[in-house]
């Protein structure tokens, strides 16, 4: 029974509630608030949910301890010769990201559809208010998988990274896009009948480049040098990535 | 405050096969709109269709207030919808739904006005239960709260009796009744019991 579940985390106050914009009018209607607000509404709601059931976040974070765990006891700190550890590595971690995000960041469309909430969602927000929403949702939640993997793999395969400062730009670079071209192609896929296939199809060759220049970006940041063009390409990517959802958030997720 | 009207022209939807209805045309400015037809005719389609939650195969539909057509969030928030496909979030109670929704739609609402309209329809004993723990008649009210959340001049309302009891009909009744003077209510329905005197008909299916 629902109402046996334990106590559950509250729905967080959107920006404009914390900085005091909420002055109240008469009708018990606060003031209209900003898209920013109206996205941020939206991930709070999601992660709330996530919070909640919990067991979905939990497969994400054990997803990601048993790779880098088997990870760790397959090629071990001194599996690899060291002139090809810092690619091999780098490789590793990259597609234990991505895999640990494909687990994870579909469910913020699919779930709306399958369950029913997708009309309500669709009758009081705007496409791309909404995909905006969910992107930040589903960054977030790549940057805290990062931050648990990142370290994790670092120390098991005591693998050192020459210049963690780039390693993070990079992270948080890389993990935006993939947020992006992940929620945009759950969207898309959302209404499928196949659609875990079809979104692992669909998103491979669009990840793929950014895939590889994180990779690149990481060998590079793991030898201790700015890696400059790579991080460059990310930005590009980010960038075409962000105005493409933008542009076809209506196409994807409307009717 | 101007009148709200709703426009349809020329109206036609068809999925795999012949259309569920084509060149449908009406124009709808105040009171009661009756949508009937048998089922399979195409009613959750066309209230769909004038909530902007589905596209026509052809046609359009224009909102106006007064002169100027309404579009974006605008047109989104003045047309309250409430249908059979709509569910809410089982893991929320019913204020934390209506709280996130009116958040999302940028009109966020206080916890004291949330309330007012959760006990308008009946909801006053379930402000703490789960949406998931609700009954068919709980989650019918809980549409019904949610179709007039942004207090719409356009109320679209399809099949809004289904599981509900005496009492709950009698709040959807009493709804249409006080919504029909100030603004348009289109009621789509296969039983005639839910239409009183209503202004429009709209037969799909003859």
């Amino acid at each position: 029974m629902a109402s046996n579940l334990p106590p559950s985390p509250s729905l967080p106050l959107p920006p404009s509630a914390i900085d005091g914009e909420t002055g109240r009018r008469g009708d018990g209607e606060t003031r209209s608030t900003s898209s920013l607000s109206r996205a941020w509404a939206i991930c709070a709601k999601d992660a709330a949910q996530e919070l909640r059931r919990r067991i979905a976040i939990a497969s994400i974070f054990f997803f990601a301890a048993t790779a880098v765990t088997l990870v760790s006891f397959g090629i071990g700190p001194f599996g690899l010769p060291a002139e090809a550890r810092d690619r091999v590595c780098s490789a590793l971690l990259w597609i234990i990201l991505f895999f640990c995000a494909a687990t994870g960041l579909p469910r913020a469309f699919v779930r709306e559809e399958e369950t029913g909430t997708a009309f309500a969602l669709r009758k009081v927000a705007p496409a791309s208010l909404t995909l905006a929403g969910k992107t930040l949702f589903n960054y977030l939640l790549f940057l805290a998988i990062a931050a648990v993997t990142l370290p994790a793999f670092s120390i098991l395969l005591e693998w050192r990274l020459g210049s963690p400062g780039a390693m993070i730009a990079l992270l948080v670079l890389a993990g935006y896009g993939l947020a992006v071209v992940s929620t945009f192609l759950a969207a898309l896929v959302a209404r499928a009948s196949q659609k875990n296939v079809l979104f692992v199809v669909i998103s491979f060759p669009l990840l793929l480049p950014l895939l590889l220049s994180a990779i690149v970006a990481t060998v590079e940041a793991a030898g201790g040098s700015l890696p400059s063009t790579p991080l460059r390409v990310i930005v590009a990517y980010d960038g075409a990535a962000t105005c493409a959802g933008y542009l076809l958030a209506s196409a994807a997720w409307e009717d | 405050m101007l009148a709200t009207t709703i426009e349809a022209r020329q109206l036609s939807k068809a999925f795999a096969g012949p259309p569920l209805f084509s060149g449908l045309s009406f124009h709808a400015g105040a009171g009661l709109l009756a949508v009937k037809g048998r089922n399979g005719s195409g009613k959750t389609t066309l209230l769909k269709i004038l909530a902007s939650l589905a596209h026509p195969s052809a046609g359009s539909v224009s909102v106006r207030q007064g002169e100027e057509e309404l579009s974006g969030d605008r047109r989104r928030l003045a047309v309250g919808w409430s249908g059979p496909d709509l569910a809410f979030y089982e893991d929320f109670s019913a204020p934390e739904n209506l709280l996130f929704l009116s958040r999302a739609g940028g009109r966020p609402r206080s916890a004291e006005d949330l309330a007012r309209r959760l006990a308008e329809v009946g909801l006053a004993g379930a402000m703490e239960k789960r949406v998931g723990a609700f009954s068919t008649g709980m989650k019918q009210r809980l549409k019904i709260a949610f179709a007039l959340l942004f207090d719409p001049p356009v109320l679209l309302l399809d099949e809004p009796m289904i599981g509900l009891d005496t009492d709950g009909r009698s709040i959807v009744e009493g709804v249409v009744e006080a919504r029909r003077r100030e603004g348009l209510v289109i009621l789509a329905s296969n039983d005639p019991r839910d239409f009183v005197r209503p202004d429009q008909v709209v037969e799909l299916g003859k």
